[in-house]
């Protein structure tokens, strides 16, 4: 052996052990939410790390499952609490007002519809996405008395994802999200773990546009806890337990699943932006007046899981398809990059794509639960014109496997190049929500928002939601109101 | 070599390979701005390969961090096989072809890597 190849092979091995080190199939899941919590949540900002010259502090806590917040016409924040959780827990919706001294005083109150997933604020009354869990999702128009007002009604969102948003446009209409029913367009055992397909087992995705199927099924699995569901196989944009075939063309409708839809501030009927989207749960308008979106990648589950699809944040074009079911980032699933281990590449479900779809403005964290999204308007805050985006923070092993805590932060996105910064973390050698790094910092991000003055960029901290085998487990009271600011203490 | 010598030289390999393992796994992996302040992307080549690392890189292994996927910043590779490792793939990493990241890309991939995997020295 001469010295080359000694060191050719030293090199080798110290390679080989170095990798062997990190390799994804030897390691169990490590994602943020496995761990455990008892008691009250911690709060304390000096456990949360910002950019030099910034500061973080806590306005509000004891918010139960808190998901959006705005402001009114005299700057006083108002936070929205979903009223159900993953988890199948069922609080009561609310939209709260958050008073000076960090109280709060209940300004509406919904019925058992949940997850209120975001609020928005414009002239003189605010507007709710209720996501629909039992009787599909709406938009409310609530005015600053409580009354409400449902703008539109009997949206899909009984499924996995829910009627999200909204955003006011320049236009002046309600933009608003609507998740899909499932992963990726197939109806399977995963669902019942959500819990809906027990309450509805007919319920299904909708295209929002014709499209012809490939004829892919999956096995159903007979599983006894389903006796009353049909064996089989399963296809996509079909209820459970139904095959299709070949050729088989689904008529497309409004409303619909996986897509961007708006309505009037008045009311009336849905009227279609763009689709093709997973769940499309943060909207926002740029200064510029165009609309991002960000969309929630696919899970390793179900009968269809699909490996190591990103988050995305999409530069959203009108009449534009985004690729779902079949494509992730604008590229098609079926190849060796979104290939499950052991488990082979994801067939199309589809017999031909109803477009070209777009390469997104950039690629999250795969799990990240990248949510909700604003952009900073603000000299002094700086950064004037980058997307600032929550994210919740990885539901493994349920969403699949995670090596490490994925999300639980709040990043900057420079949308002109792609380039993806940290804007808040918490202050760890290792990332995750502090129920498992310890300290009183952030726990689960879900919404940014800045403040009229652009001064203030509040983060909604959902709190505390542990994950484990059997699913989600959510913690009441544990909700936190954070504001970011630039410079030193008023 | 005898089959002694050789014997011990193989055995002492493996340990420090193995002791450089473990303390690879100990070492901060977060490079992150509110963490260890901005990295300095002055030279164009940095900026490419930043900007490249987070389309292709980002979204399994974060800043280096790890994520869905192993941390990067706390392996002391070589480039030779990083590069590898990017063309061929290693367990549930898929390897990229030239199609997908050009070999000027990827050279500017792994310099950035390097500079991340030594940011935190630099403040």
């Amino acid at each position: 052996m001469n010295r080359r190849m000694r060191r050719f092979g030293s090199a080798l091995l110290l390679g080989g052990v170095v990798s062997l080190s990190g390799c994804y199939s030897m390691r169990p899941s490590a994602g943020g939410g496995q761990t455990s919590f008892s008691g009250t949540r911690a709060v304390n900002a000096s456990d949360i790390a910002v950019p030099a010259g910034y500061r973080v502090e806590a306005v509000a806590r004891d918010f139960t499952f808190p998901t959006g917040v705005a402001f009114d016409a005299q700057g006083i924040p108002h936070v929205v609490e979903a009223g159900y959780s993953y988890g199948e827990v069922f609080t009561t919706p609310r939209l709260v007002r958050v008073n000076k001294d960090g109280s709060t005083t209940e300004v509406a109150r919904g019925g058992k519809n949940g997850p209120w997933t975001g609020v928005a604020y414009a002239n003189g009354a605010f507007f709710v996405a209720e996501g629909g869990q039992m009787e599909g999702g709406r938009i409310l128009r609530i005015t600053p008395e409580g009354k409400i007002t449902a703008l539109v009604e009997n949206l899909p969102g009984q499924g996995d994802h829910h009627t999200n948003g909204p955003a006011i446009g320049p236009d002046g209409a309600v933009y608003f999200g609507q998740g899909t029913a499932t992963n990726s367009g197939v109806v399977g055992q995963d669902n019942l773990k959500f819990g809906w397909l027990k309450r509805f087992p007919k319920f299904h995705d909708i295209a929002c546009q014709d499209i012809t199927l490939a004829g892919v099924n999956y096995p159903t699995a007979d599983a006894p806890a389903t006796p009353d569901l049909p064996k089989g196989s399963t296809g996509a944009f079909v209820p459970f337990g139904t095959a299709t075939n070949a050729g088989q063309l689904i008529r497309g409708q409004v409303p619909c699943s996986g897509a961007i839809m708006k309505v009037s501030p008045n009311g009336g009927k849905p009227e279609l932006v763009a689709w093709g989207f997973r769940n499309p749960f943060g909207l926002a308008f740029a200064p510029d007046g165009q609309l991002y979106a960000t969309d929630n990648g696919y899970d390793e589950r179900g009968s269809r899981p699909v490996w190591g699809t990103p988050d995305v944040l999409w530069r959203v074009a009108p009449g534009t398809w985004y690729g779902w079911p079949d494509y992730s980032e604008g590229l098609p699933l079926n190849q060796e990059l979104y290939e499950v281990p052991g488990k082979g590449k994801p067939q199309l479900v589809l017999a031909k794509p109803p477009g070209k779809p777009p390469r997104p403005v950039a690629s999250l964290g795969v799990h990240a639960s990248s949510n909700g999204l604003d952009f900073s308007r603000s000299k002094r805050f700086g950064h004037a014109g980058h997307a600032f985006i929550a994210e919740f923070g990885d539901q493994a092993p349920d969403s699949g496997k995670s090596l490490h805590p994925v999300g639980f932060r709040v990043i900057r996105v420079d949308v002109s190049n792609g380039r993806i910064e940290d804007f808040v973390v918490n202050r760890s050698d290792k990332g995750g929500p502090a129920s498992k790094i310890g300290g009183g910092g952030l726990e689960r991000p879900v919404a940014v928002r800045f403040d009229p003055s652009g001064d203030g960029l509040y983060v909604v901290d959902f709190g505390v939601m542990l994950m484990d085998k059997t699913g989600p487990k959510p913690q009441q009271r544990t909700g936190v109101l954070w504001r970011v600011t630039r410079g030193s203490p008023k | 070599m005898n089959a002694g010598r050789r014997m011990r030289r193989v055995i002492g390999l493996s340990a420090v390979a193995i002791v450089l393992a473990s303390l690879a796994a100990c070492y901060p992996t977060r490079r992150s701005e509110p963490l260890v302040g901005p990295m300095p992307l002055d030279k164009a080549h940095l900026l490419r390969g930043r900007l490249l690392f987070d389309r292709h890189c980002y979204k399994c292994h974060l800043e280096g961090e790890g994520g869905l996927a192993p941390a990067m910043n706390d392996k002391p590779l070589p480039k030779f096989l990083m590069r590898l490792q990017v063309r061929v793939g290693l367990g549930a990493m898929p390897g990229f072809t030239d199609e997908q990241i050009s070999d000027a890309e990827l050279d500017d991939i792994l310099n950035y890597i390097v500079a991340l995997r030594h940011h935190h020295q630099k403040q």
